[in-house]
């Protein structure tokens, strides 16, 4: 089951300096122990807002979601590594989204006076 | 035999019908109603199905800015709360969760809504004041 979710916003670069990026980050993640499950390339965008980093202003980007599995440890030491990258913009890890369906039963009415009279014990 | 015979015609009929005072009498403490006449307890067959929001059933996540930003005011970037987006509780803190999330992941912009997005159809009922 992926356990994290780790996305990636790198400075937009030509593709063989991108594919080397990506490279050694997966070949850290592999390092740390993780295994890389999947990894997506949502495009090149401009990003929402101007983000400065490593005395650049950037205002595009390439956007990245690796999905891995890997120790809790992981995620403290990769974003210090990922920090000192200067082709990164961005790092963020989050545990991978189970996306499951759940059956919503609906905006069920609360009966509001029954809270506002305290219940006696 | 005979007492047999007329048994078997039917229930016993008096030439005289029972007075009142001779009928089987209950105490009225211990009087216990009639099953036949009684309601049955059942739920309501007539109850309506729980209304459900827009996004029951939908997942939501950081990644797709275009369902976000539906909540989103055009104007300021705002947030719009639950009286005009009209969502249930779950769903609201969802949404304003992945907002939040992909503000400061870098996907969603914050003091505005993505202009590519502003021709979305609306959700929310807000009304401007005149």
């Amino acid at each position: 089951m992926p356990r994290y979710e780790l996305a990636l916003i790198l400075k937009a670069m030509q593709r063989p300096e991108t594919a080397a990026v990506l490279k050694r980050t997966v070949e850290a993640l592999m390092e740390r122990g993780a295994i890389v499950r999947n990894l997506e390339n949502l495009g090149e965008r401009s990003l929402p807002y101007k983000i400065s980093k490593h005395k650049e202003r950037h205002r595009r980007g390439g956007y990245f979601l690796i999905d891995l599995e890997g120790p809790p440890s992981i995620v403290s030491t990769m974003m210090d590594h990922l920090g000192r990258d200067i082709d990164v913009i961005r790092r963020a890890f989050i545990k991978h989204p189970v996306s499951k369906t759940e059956e919503c039963s609906g905006i069920i009415p609360v009966n509001y006076e029954d809270k506002l009279i305290a219940k006696k014990k | 035999m005979a007492g047999q015979a007329v048994a078997a015609r039917g229930p016993w009929r008096r030439l005289v019908p029972v007075p009142l005072w001779e009928q089987p009498r209950r105490l009225q403490h211990e009087w216990r109603p009639s099953p036949s006449d009684q309601p049955i307890q059942m739920e309501n067959p007539y109850k309506e199905p729980p209304k459900k929001c827009v996004l029951c059933g939908i997942s939501v996540d950081y990644k797709n800015v275009q369902l976000l930003s539906q909540f989103v005011s055009p104007h300021t970037g705002c947030i719009y709360g639950r009286h005009i987006t009209g969502l249930c509780n779950k769903k609201q803190k969802e949404i304003t969760k992945a907002i939040k999330r992909a503000h400061v992941f870098g996907f969603m912009p914050v003091m505005f809504k993505d202009p590519s997005f502003l021709t979305d159809p609306k959700i929310c009922n807000v009304k401007y004041p005149e």
